[in-house]
């Protein structure tokens, strides 16, 4: 029952090529379909920001560092917060909330900014940004199409294909358990488990959930799989 | 469905309804509430199981809780993102009810095929409802033949509506901008909690159906937010021990 907002980014991520996952084109596709001036994905972990692994033009790439070197901007309160964060006038309320970045960035062109979390269930990646060079808040229509990017760029960024995002099979909860188990039989993190998982599944031709309810069952345990 | 009077039942169904009311007023799970909910959906109305699905912004009908934890149970909810009482039902907007299973294999056949081996005869599928869109469907099972006496669909539905405002009363819910991001935190602590219980069932060897219950029993000793205990496992800044 994927919706017309999902379908639209599969569109745009299959003809953005299989390089999608690491490149500038997946900001490409997050800043066309939300429809703003440009977007960048900022990845953290332990609060603290790790780098940005795309962004979709120089002043995206500009907010991405700024945020980076300042510790303060839209991705960094995202993340912290867990929540979306809106500034539709960086000029007159982004001074107080962001000393440091708003002045910066407001002189490179940049009017509105939004941040919006990523993350895979308990799975914190980072944050999304993006940027308008006007004034204004995201409309209802773009805000959804945001909230629903920023999950397909952080399930994109474990190592989903657009096919895969397609079928949707990451989405059934003992893909969550087989790689919550998965972590503790190979002592690494839950990210880095579900992408084990996908990439055993991709491997040996399995369905994500058909090789999940063989891991939950006990049939296949990752640390009898020598590749560790 | 059932012969009992819902009268008979509305102790318990009382008991609910001001458990709930005091859950709301403080900092509440969701997961946590919405299964509690579940599993009284089969206490009140003697049905066989019962589970919550909500509709994510991708457009995909997701499980949210479930009266049982047993893969099986929550198989037949996952199932209807495809097809079913429970798809009808957020697509028409309308109750889906389905007295005897056996005669809607033309209807739904992979979901009635696999209801009826579970053990299953007949189906119900209630929507949630806010400001006029259908944001998921509370179902129930039963392993009887029948429909379900009409007073007891009324408190099934508002069981429903009860599910509703708890996963949008949290902030002022008045713009689908605040509707969207809730549904996303409250669809994004479901598999929270899986990957938390994949780790618990990992370490301490128990199936998720333990691992569920130990999780919740630590986050009520400890008064903590389900979600929030799923996270520091994850995260490996706790370790639950049996």
């Amino acid at each position: 029952m994927t919706n017309k907002r999902m379908l639209r980014i599969l569109t745009e991520l299959n003809s953005a090529g299989d390089e999608s996952s690491r490149s500038r084109s997946l900001c490409l596709v997050c800043s066309k379909i939300v429809v703003v001036t440009g977007a960048g994905i900022m990845i953290m972990t332990d609060d603290k920001q790790r780098g940005s692994i795309c962004s979709s033009n120089s002043v995206s790439a500009l907010i991405e560092d700024l945020q980076y070197t300042l510790g303060e901007g839209p991705c960094i309160d995202a993340y912290r917060d867990d929540q979306p964060v809106t500034e539709a006038d960086l000029q007159g309320n982004g001074f107080a909330r962001w000393p440091g970045f708003a002045p910066a960035v407001l002189s490179a062109g940049v009017r509105a900014v939004f941040g919006f979390p990523m993350r895979v269930g308990g799975i914190r990646l980072g944050a999304m940004n993006l940027y308008r060079d006007r004034i204004g808040p995201l409309s209802d229509d773009q805000h959804a199409d945001a909230l629903v990017m920023a999950g397909v760029a952080a399930r994109v960024f474990l190592g989903m294909s657009a096919k895969e995002l397609e079928d949707n099979s990451d989405l059934r909860l003992n893909v969550h358990q087989a790689a919550g188990m998965v972590s503790v039989q190979l002592a690494i993190s839950v990210g880095d488990a579900l992408i084990r998982l996908r990439a055993y599944a991709f491997a040996n031709s399995r369905p994500l959930d058909n090789l999940a309810n063989d891991v939950v069952s006990g049939a296949i345990r990752f640390e009898n799989l020598g590749y560790n | 469905m059932t012969n009992a009077s819902s009268v008979l039942k509305h102790p318990l169904l009382a008991r609910t309804f001001v458990e709930l009311a005091d859950t709301l007023v403080d900092d509440f799970d969701v997961v946590d509430l919405l299964s509690l909910l579940s599993e009284r959906c089969v206490e009140i109305l003697g049905v066989s199981s019962a589970g919550l699905l909500l509709t994510s912004a991708e457009g995909e009908l997701r499980v949210m809780a479930s009266s049982s934890e047993a893969m099986r149970a929550v198989e037949l909810f996952e199932l209807q993102s495809q097809e079913g009482p429970c798809f009808d039902c957020v697509c028409s907007g309308k109750q889906i009810t389905n007295s005897d299973l056996a005669t809607a294999q033309e209807l739904w056949p992979r979901f009635a095929r696999e209801a009826l081996n579970a053990g299953f005869h007949s189906v119900l599928a209630l929507p949630m409802s806010l400001r006029g869109s259908v944001v998921g469907a509370l179902n129930l099972f039963s392993d009887q033949v029948g429909l379900m006496d009409e007073q007891d669909v009324v408190v099934a539905q508002s069981l429903a509506d009860i599910a509703t405002i708890a996963i949008f009363q949290q902030r002022a819910a008045s713009e689908s901008q605040v509707i969207n991001t809730n549904l996303n935190i409250a669809l994004n602590s479901r598999v929270t909690i899986e990957q938390a219980k994949g780790i618990l069932s990992e370490r301490l060897v128990i199936d998720m159906a333990e691992a569920f219950s130990h999780l919740r029993g630590y986050a009520r000793s400890h008064n903590l937010l389900l979600v929030n205990v799923a996270q520091t496992i994850i995260d490996g800044t706790l370790e639950i021990h049996r």
